[in-house]
């Protein structure tokens, strides 16, 4: 294989990956802070990408506005699923509150299909054309891609250590002592809800520009972020980090060479390393048996 | 057991052996398919009992559908042969895989699981042996002796004979010694685990078990579509069982995934005139139910329906 495909490959792996590690980071946020399984996750990402394409399309506006666009109504839309669905089978448990977001996801899959179905959505490349280094070609809109998911991952980093993403912190690890030290519960549980939303809002409009809105992309995507959280460890941001990145690489190569069957292949890919790291990539390499 | 539930369970039984000469063949077949998903809403129950919730529902239910398909296309078995063939591939498949995912805690076994169901649809679909998207070919009829299964009515009584036999082993295990251990492990795991009970193994057979008899659900749905197709094998149909045993209600193991099962899948049928708003009001429907009847039909009829009735009446 020729150095130009291989780096183009390498590209590719890691746009995807960086969208799957924004999906998997909302996605264990919201499992871990708030113990719910959040199954329409994916769905925030596709309709994040279609406000996006609409804002910037049908209205004409510039992209960034788009990005700010596809945030905001995504972090919206996570806190009115909250008040409205999810605080209401919070007493209930956790399959209950599982069970409302799979019909959730199945509902917002069909509302959108049917008010987007004729729309296959792609904005126009910000930065059009390609970056040339010594005669290799590579897509800067796949660039940017990668750029915007790191500054948006550092975002939450930082994020994560203010008084609120510190709070969310505490609450994941013992809710009861959090709310002891004066942590407001009720606050948290929206505010997380939002910010998981957020971030799949915000990796549909960086995806925008490079594939097209379509109806399935949400779980596509979702499928491959719970096979990211999955080798990344179950509640480690930074193990779903390193885990999309690779997953992503996997899928970018499997691709080239067998196609459809790249899905198979991560998911033996997955297996692999489940085998080996069972606790996850930067988890406990045992965890106690039977739990 | 008192006269009321043995007069009870005799009504039922008449209701439901009649029920063939009293519906139309369009609901026949809807009732076949709700016995096939209630056998897998009550694998599932059964395993959340150990604390596991398990996506892996329709992965095995292919296996085994697939199993009976292909020995008896390929290998001229006859049909009856390939219930226990496909029984007995699951639990070693499922063997090989839940060693390693076991251990791994509950969280990985849920992940687990969505994954094994889409790993198993895509590779039904991709390995050319199997027939790929299309499919299988179509399998002869069933016959035993004169009565070939192509009458939905007998396809209907051989079901409701499958999910007897389901439920009665899934009884028996439940009030035996196992059942106890099982039941031990859902409610304290780390108390149950303090006293000796071997977790791990308990956890094992149990998925096992469910192995089996999902597997045996999938050949009944050969005998009655006659075909293994991969797009029966939904993540859609692994996620669906959770619902049946959430609408029926989570504290009845044996009873609440049939009625949930019931009220799932006719739901949808009652709202075919709305089309392609079917699915939002299929989904809004559910949530309602969640969040209003928690604790599913059966909780409602015994914490809500009988005492208010046990009011009225005294």
């Amino acid at each position: 294989m020729d150095l130009s495909l291989f780096l183009q490959l390498i590209v590719n792996g890691l746009m995807s990956g960086g969208i799957y590690a924004l999906i998997a980071a909302g996605f264990t946020l919201i499992l871990g802070v708030i113990q719910v399984f959040n199954f329409s996750q994916g769905q925030f990402y596709m309709l994040g990408a279609y406000c996006t394409f609409g804002i910037v399309t049908s209205l004409g506006l510039p992209y960034p506005l788009g990005i700010l666009a596809a945030l905001a109504a995504m972090f919206l839309l996570g806190i009115l699923f909250h008040f409205v669905i999810v605080q209401w089978t919070l007493p209930h448990g956790f399959f209950h509150t599982m069970l409302v977001t799979v019909a959730f996801s199945t509902m917002v899959g069909q509302a959108s299909f049917l008010t987007f179905a004729a729309d296959q959505g792609l904005v126009e490349p910000v930065i059009p054309g390609t970056l040339n280094i010594r005669g290799i070609t590579l897509n800067n809109g796949k660039l940017l891609v990668i750029g915007g998911a790191i500054v948006v991952m550092v975002v939450l980093y930082y994020f994560m250590k203010t008084k609120i993403g510190t709070a969310m912190l505490a609450a994941a690890e013992n809710k009861d002592v959090a709310q002891l030290q004066g942590i407001n519960a009720k606050r948290i549980f929206w505010v997380t809800m939002a910010v998981g939303s957020g971030l799949c809002g915000v990796a549909g409009s960086l995806i925008v520009p490079v594939l097209s809105a379509t109806n399935n992309m949400g779980m596509n995507a979702f499928i491959r972020s719970m096979l990211v959280v999955l080798i990344g460890g179950t509640g480690s941001m930074s193990g779903a980090l390193l885990a999309a990145f690779m997953v992503g690489i996997v899928e970018s190569f499997a691709f080239q060479y067998v196609g459809q069957l790249s899905l198979v292949a991560i998911f033996a890919f997955a297996a692999v390393l489940l085998f080996f790291r069972p606790g996850g990539l930067l988890g406990k390499p045992l965890p106690i048996p039977g739990q | 057991m008192s006269k009321t539930t043995i007069g009870g369970a005799a009504a039922l039984l008449l209701v439901l052996i009649g029920l063939p000469w009293f519906v139309n063949p369009y609901v026949l077949q809807v009732l076949i398919l709700t016995i096939v998903y209630s056998m897998l809403g009550l694998a599932f129950s059964l395993t959340l009992r150990v604390g596991l919730p398990r996506f892996d529902v329709a992965a095995w239910w292919g296996v085994g559908a697939y199993v009976t398909a292909m020995l008896v296309l390929k290998a001229g078995v006859s049909f009856w042969l390939t219930i226990p063939a496909a029984g007995i591939v699951a639990v070693i498949l499922g063997w090989v895989i839940f060693k390693i995912v076991i251990p791994r805690g509950m969280m990985v076994f849920l992940l687990a699981g969505m994954v094994l169901t889409m790993a198993t649809q895509q590779i039904f679909a991709s390995v050319p042996f199997f027939g790929g998207w299309g499919g299988t070919d179509v399998i002869p009829f069933p016959t035993i002796g004169p009565i070939t299964f192509a009458d939905k009515r007998a396809v209907y009584f051989l079901g409701l004979i499958f999910l007897g036999t389901n439920l009665l082993v899934y009884k028996v295990l439940l009030e035996s010694r196992i059942g106890r251990a099982w039941t031990a492990i859902g409610s304290s795991l780390g108390l149950a685990s303090s006293v000796g009970v071997n977790v791990v193994r308990y956890r094992m057979a149990n998925v096992l078990i469910g192995n089996f008899f999902i597997a045996v659900a999938g050949s009944y749905l050969v005998a009655s579509t006659l075909v293994a197709i991969p797009t029966m094998f939904t993540f859609t149909n692994s996620i669906n069982v959770m619902m049946y045993v959430v609408v029926g209600g989570m504290g009845y193991s044996l009873t609440g995934p049939i009625i949930g099962a019931l009220i799932v899948t006719f739901i949808p049928e009652y709202l075919r005139m709305a089309k392609e708003y079917e699915p939002i009001i299929t989904s809004a429907a559910i949530i309602l139910i969640i969040i209003f009847i928690p604790g599913g039909v059966l909780g409602l009829v015994r914490n809500g329906i009988k005492p208010w009735l046990a009011r009225r009446l005294s």
